[in-house]
């Protein structure tokens, strides 16, 4: 810890101190002082107690004139201090000189500081004793400044506070409702006692939206009608479905089941708001948070996997349509896509699936989400629980003051002000650190040191020494925790999001062999405190009590809402056309023209030149790439890795989302996310019967219309879920999207429902690949498809029309289709498969060609009742192409689904179709490839 | 000598393609040991026990200054004798792979094996990125390190995957290199030429170099990942390509067996 030295005059109002009071009262006639003192204070770093005093002795304090004080005040309770120094990084010329006489005194601190408090008697406030500062130019503000106060931990009036103080209080800070402030303010009435700013920031943040998902926990009232609460609704269902469950919504990730007594665990996290102001670092920090979030699994999983998925305002959007205080969308995807980039490669988890989507409406806020996967052996794979006599510990990072308020921030609703109030929220991420964090970890696990593990997420030790203690009570030194600089209040280290620390509950007997593990990876642990039978959250700096809370009321005092939920009266999407229809194509030209749009879209066109930014097959796992084919440039549809080098076992990872759907229907558009991921889940190989699902919303901030269309949302995934046999197992939900600028502007962000699908399979041979294998062999469209449903869809964008009703996917079909897929895979009797998404059939079909170096002759003729154009642009999820090589196989694997026979694949490189005797046109695959491949080569070649 | 030659995989801040490294040699017959540099540095272990020296990929110390760079001052200040003598033995291997060749190159075993004296160096890929991707390979035939045997002309498929991996070195020194043979293997172009072009010259090497060895040939350090390709299944393409070059084996596969082979019967 520092050591702080404090040096006084001995006689009271020395000369120097009075012709400074004269100064003042010429230049500031009002000012009511009446008296100053001075005291000198030196900060020193790695020396004992005693060692200050023998330096005070030495050095600093001449005791004829002087007197001195170690870790004391000076000066008297009754007058206003400041203390001035130097800013940090602006150089002291003293510290050399006292380094350099402490050395020749023998004593070695690392670091020194000096600094000046001025104390004044009087009757000024400390506002008007700060103007008369800065009129007086007692300090140099380019290179001095007032220091905030370090150790007094700040008490906040609360319990006299009025409803608008408390307001006022929450506001740009706590973010807390005054419902909640209130119930914090009769707890310390009761108490008889107001609150210490660590105890207010600890109950903001472990309250916070982000934290205490206190949408997902109210009880709704739904169109007048009592609805049970979001939360209880996807777990109620998820746990009739729990054969391969290991543990689900207990821990940082779902875990379930994989083979020879391992487990693999899923987590997906949004990371919208910090990378909305800093989209580096927020990026950066969003992939180290969710890694974290794995190793935090049980009693620590390896990460193995990763995902990400973006949504952006179009590259290129007119700058004057974005609105105030917002970043251009270009330089947000590619400073995000850098920060995945430089996070990812540098740990070493390869990011090995993710996707890119764009809407207008992304302007205001982008959506991040990035995903983590891990193994773990089961034994270990259940949360852990801290026993009474572990020892708290710190791994990792050092503290700073980076991150502060992230949790409540990103609970917040992003205004034009909210790069400026709140830039301090953002973290910077050091991937080594993590790195290395994680290597010890790990070993540390294997031997046995840890009881239990939590990561520093939001609200930093608050929230994991807070949940951890949840159930016997904690006690804390925070002047054990180490520390990037001096100068942190306590309450500042103990809500800091700075990255790269975990909390570990290490049984006594294995402190030493934690320590000699933590060294021989440069891994810093610092015994913080230890987890005993108080139920309180006992939280100490030296002597001085930072916070002292009961845990039943930290985690149970918030009293759950009741919320309205009410179906808006007319759709809130406006419609661009009355008219629900586009005309067909007609000539040649025509059709290639609407395919090059197509193609050249922003969510359509190849994001290969993102993908080769990212190691995606670093650990050597990868069995399926993000592209591969005779070029490796063909698009697969989910990533599949061997989790167990040494074993043929895979693992299957990948997601479905689709912001525009979601806000045309909240309902069919979260069916079409969650069967999206399941198709493309099938496509590789898995069986989605051996899956789990995490759900990601994020969606705008939930007043009546937002919260009934999230409630129409969960109530999809519960339907799909029961449909499918299958559960969620972790999720997460970000309901700030939306933008309030200082104008009146409201932008609400298109709400999102990501579905991250992840489970197992036997044997990694039994996989497939999208692009085609052989020419003449015969193509199929397996599936429903709802071809008259065009809303939505990348066909109607490209006329800037919306639509109206948007394909519906029939729950009792689909797990039939999606059997069939899997079997024939496994059987070995497909030559490749690919599903059916954004872009139709034939955005998929070229897709396969390009993969394959192949093309493809089609004829429409069994589609006779339907547009042309329709069934090849329409996107009703859960349907796929497959290549077969005959139709005998054809008919034996697909008897029980609807498949209809869409034509051949040939050696010349070009699509046919046909519709009938009618040749409807033919496209060069070549020449469309290059279409589809320009947008992302501009932005990141 | 003993049955499974001894692997040390050395381990530091930020290797992170260790655990696949060690898997290849385990697939080949080795006994891989993960050892982190303190455990060298501190006695725990010693390089004088070990066959094969490995240094994985990753980014050692976050690559901070320039990549491989404060393992290559680590490894030069702290073992310069004990690397001399081991690299010194006549029944030793050393392999460095991506981030590990990168070491090797800046501790001036490579391509010299001059200690201390940086001959050549890797730089920032022409592109001015970091790349992912299959890109293939030519085997030099001329070569003759114990790793390549019997794969001379050997076409391979092999992962890149850095951002500082150009090779350079002075006109003079390329010389040297080219009329010693030390060049292992060379980016290919479609037609199997060695080639400039990106991106199957991922980085702009110049020559083409992807990999080169000391004149003994027991001191290997190459920019892709052979490691990433000792199962079927790490190439997604085998379902479309019969593995007909590298003697019908995963591509990465052959480097780590002959490593073990001649290890066994030296």
């Amino acid at each position: 810890m520092i050591q702080k030295i404090r040096v006084k005059e001995l006689q009271k109002h020395i000369k120097a101190n009075e012709s400074l009071l004269k100064d003042i009262n010429q230049l500031v006639t009002s000012a009511a002082i009446n008296g100053i003192e001075v005291v000198k204070v030196y900060r020193l770093d790695g020396i004992t107690k005693q060692q200050a005093d023998f330096l005070a002795q030495k050095l600093f304090c001449e005791q004829i004139t002087q007197s001195y004080s170690v870790n004391k005040y000076l000066l008297d309770k009754s007058c206003t201090v400041f203390e001035i120094s130097y800013k940090p990084g602006v150089m002291n010329p003293e510290v050399a000189s006292i380094l350099k006489s402490a050395h020749d005194l023998g004593i070695h601190p690392t670091t020194v500081d000096t600094s000046k408090e001025y104390g004044f008697f009087g009757e000024a406030t400390r506002e008007e004793l700060e103007q008369m500062l800065l009129r007086i130019k007692l300090f140099n503000p380019l290179i001095e400044y007032i220091r905030p106060t370090d150790d007094p931990v700040a008490t906040i009036p609360l319990t006299i506070m009025t409803d608008d103080e408390l307001i006022e209080l929450s506001a740009d800070k706590l973010f807390l409702n005054l419902e909640e402030m209130k119930t914090i303010q009769r707890y310390f009435k009761k108490l008889k006692r107001n609150p210490t700013d660590a105890e207010l920031e600890t109950l903001a943040q472990t309250w916070s939206e982000h934290c205490a998902h206190k949408t997902f926990k109210a009880t709704l009232i739904v169109d007048g009608k009592k609805r049970k609460p979001l939360m209880t609704r996807i777990k109620n269902q998820a746990l009739k479905h729990k054969k391969n469950i290991v543990s689900a919504f207990v821990d940082n990730s779902g875990v379930m089941d994989f083979y020879d007594d391992q487990a693999i665990c899923g987590k997906a996290e949004t990371h919208n708001s910090p990378s909305a102001i800093e989209p580096y670092g927020g990026a950066m920090t969003g992939s180290g948070g969710v890694f974290r979030d794995v190793l935090g699994t049980g009693l620590g999983a390896k990460n193995i996997a990763s995902t990400d998925i973006f949504c952006f305002a179009p590259p290129g959007t007119d700058p004057a349509t974005l609105p105030l205080g917002t970043l251009p969308p270009d330089y947000l995807l590619k400073r995000v896509v850098a920060g995945v980039r430089d996070y990812g490669n540098r740990i070493g988890i390869p990011t090995n699936n993710g996707s890119l989507h764009f809407h207008h409406d992304f302007r205001a806020k982008p959506t991040v989400i990035v995903g983590a996967y891990g193994i773990i052996p089961k034994a270990m794979a259940k949360k852990g629980e801290p026993k009474i006599g572990d020892l708290v510990v710190a791994v990792g990072g050092r503290t700073g003051r980076d991150g502060i308020h992230g949790a409540t921030f990103s609970s917040g609703e992003m205004t034009d002000r909210t790069i400026s109030v709140n830039a301090q929220a953002v973290q910077i991420g050091n991937a080594i650190e993590e790195k290395r964090t994680f290597d010890a970890i790990l070993e540390a696990r294997d031997n046995g040191c840890i009881h239990a593990i939590q990561d520093c997420g939001a609200g930093g030790f608050s929230s994991a020494i807070g949940e951890l203690g949840e159930q016997i009570g904690v006690t804390i030194h925070l002047e054990k925790a180490p520390v990037k600089y001096e100068g942190l209040r306590p309450w500042e280290i103990w809500v800091s999001e700075s990255q790269e620390r975990i909390i570990l509950a290490v049984p006594k007997i294995k402190q030493t062999e934690l320590r000699q593990i933590c060294k021989r990876y440069n891994v810093e642990a610092s015994f913080l405190g230890e987890f005993n039978g108080s139920k309180k959250l006992h939280v100490f700096y030296e002597d001085e009590i930072v916070c002292n809370l009961d845990m039943e009321f930290l985690h149970h005092g918030l009293s759950h809402r009741t919320m309205i939920a009410t179906k808006p009266s007319t759709s809130n999407v406006v419609l661009n056309r009355s008219q629900d229809d586009v005309p067909t194509p007609k000539t040649k030209q025509d059709w290639n023209q609407v395919l090059g749009k197509i193609l050249s879209h922003g969510n359509i066109c190849s994001k290969e030149p993102i993908v080769r930014l990212y190691d995606h097959t670093v650990q050597g796992r990868n069995v399926i790439p993000p592209y591969s084919g005779a070029q490796m440039d063909g698009p697969t549809d989910a990533a599949v890795i061997r989790p167990l080098l040494e074993k043929p076992y895979g693992m299957v990872i990948s997601h479905g989302l689709n912001p525009i759907l979601t806000r045309l229907d909240p309902y069919q558009g979260s069916i079409w996310a969650a069967t999206e991921s399941l198709a493309n889940y099938v496509s590789v190989g898995g069986n989605y019967k051996e899956s789990s699902l995490i759900n990601n919303y994020i969606w705008p901030f939930p007043d009546e219309e937002n919260l009934w269309s999230l409630d129409q949302s969960v109530n999809a995934v519960v339907d799909f879920m029961s449909a499918l046999q299958i559960p969620v197992i972790s999720g997460k939900d970000s309901l700030s999207s939306t933008y309030r600028g200082k104008d009146g502007t409201v932008i609400r962000i298109p709400p999102v429902l990501c579905i991250s699908a992840f489970g197992r399979i036997p044997d990694v041979s039994k996989t497939m690949t999208s692009d085609l294998k052989k020419e003449n062999s015969l193509l199929y469209l397996i599936g429903k498809s709802d071809f008259d449903a065009m809303g939505g869809s990348t066909y109607f964008d490209i006329y800037n029309l919306v639509g109206k009703s948007i394909p519906k996917i029939s729950l009792q079909v689909l797990p039939k289709v999606l059997e069939a897929i899997q079997k024939a895979i496994a059987n070995e009797q497909v030559l490749s498969v690919h599903d059916i998404s954004e872009g139709g059939v034939l955005t998929s079909l070229f897709e396969m060609c390009v993969g394959g170096n192949l093309g493809a002759a089609i004829d429409l003729k069994p589609f006779k009742n339907q547009r042309p154009d329709y069934v090849l642009f329409n996107e009703t999820a859960g349907t796929f192409i497959v290549e077969v090589a005959d139709e005998k196989t054809a008919k034996k694997i697909f008897s029980a689904v609807p498949y209809t026979v869409l034509g051949k694949t040939q050696k010349r490189k070009i699509i046919a179709v046909n519709n009938g005797p009618q040749k409807l046109f033919d496209t060069n695959i070549e020449s469309l490839k290059k279409l589809w491949k320009e947008p992302m080569q501009k932005l990141f070649v | 000598m003993q049955t499974k030659p001894n692997v040390l995989i050395l381990r530091t801040e930020g290797t992170n393609c260790d655990e696949e490294l060690a898997f290849a040699f385990a697939q080949a017959g080795g006994n891989p040991q993960f050892v982190h540099v303190n455990d060298l540095r501190e006695k725990r272990k010693r390089l004088k026990d070990f066959n094969i020296l490995a240094l994985p990929g990753g980014f050692s110390y976050g690559d901070d200054v320039v990549s491989g760079k404060i393992l290559a001052v680590e490894l030069t200040s702290f073992f310069e004798e004990e690397l001399k003598k081991f690299v010194g033995r006549k029944d030793t291997l050393t392999i460095g792979v991506c981030n590990g060749f990168q070491v090797l190159v800046r501790t001036g075993l490579l391509p010299f094996n001059t200690p201390e004296n940086m001959q050549a160096t890797l730089v920032n890929n022409d592109s001015g990125h970091f790349e992912c991707r299959w890109i293939k390979l030519r085997i030099n035939d001329k070569n003759n390190s114990p790793f390549l045997k019997d794969l001379g002309n050997t076409i391979v498929t092999y992962q890149v995957a850095h951002g500082e991996g150009k090779f350079f070195a002075p006109k003079k020194t390329l010389a040297a290199i080219g009329k010693k043979h030390l060049v292992a293997l060379q980016y290919i172009d479609e037609k199997g030429n060695p080639t400039q072009q990106y991106p199957e010259n991922p980085n702009g090497a110049l020559h083409a170099i992807a990999g080169i060895t000391d004149e003994t040939g027991r001191i290997f350090g190459l920019m892709p990942h052979p490691e990433r390709f000792v199962l079927k299944q790490q190439y997604p393409n085998w379902r479309r390509e019969t593995l007909r070059q590298a003697q019908g084996k995963p591509h990465g596969l052959p480097i780590f067996e002959n490593a073990i082979e001649f290890c066994k019967y030296i």
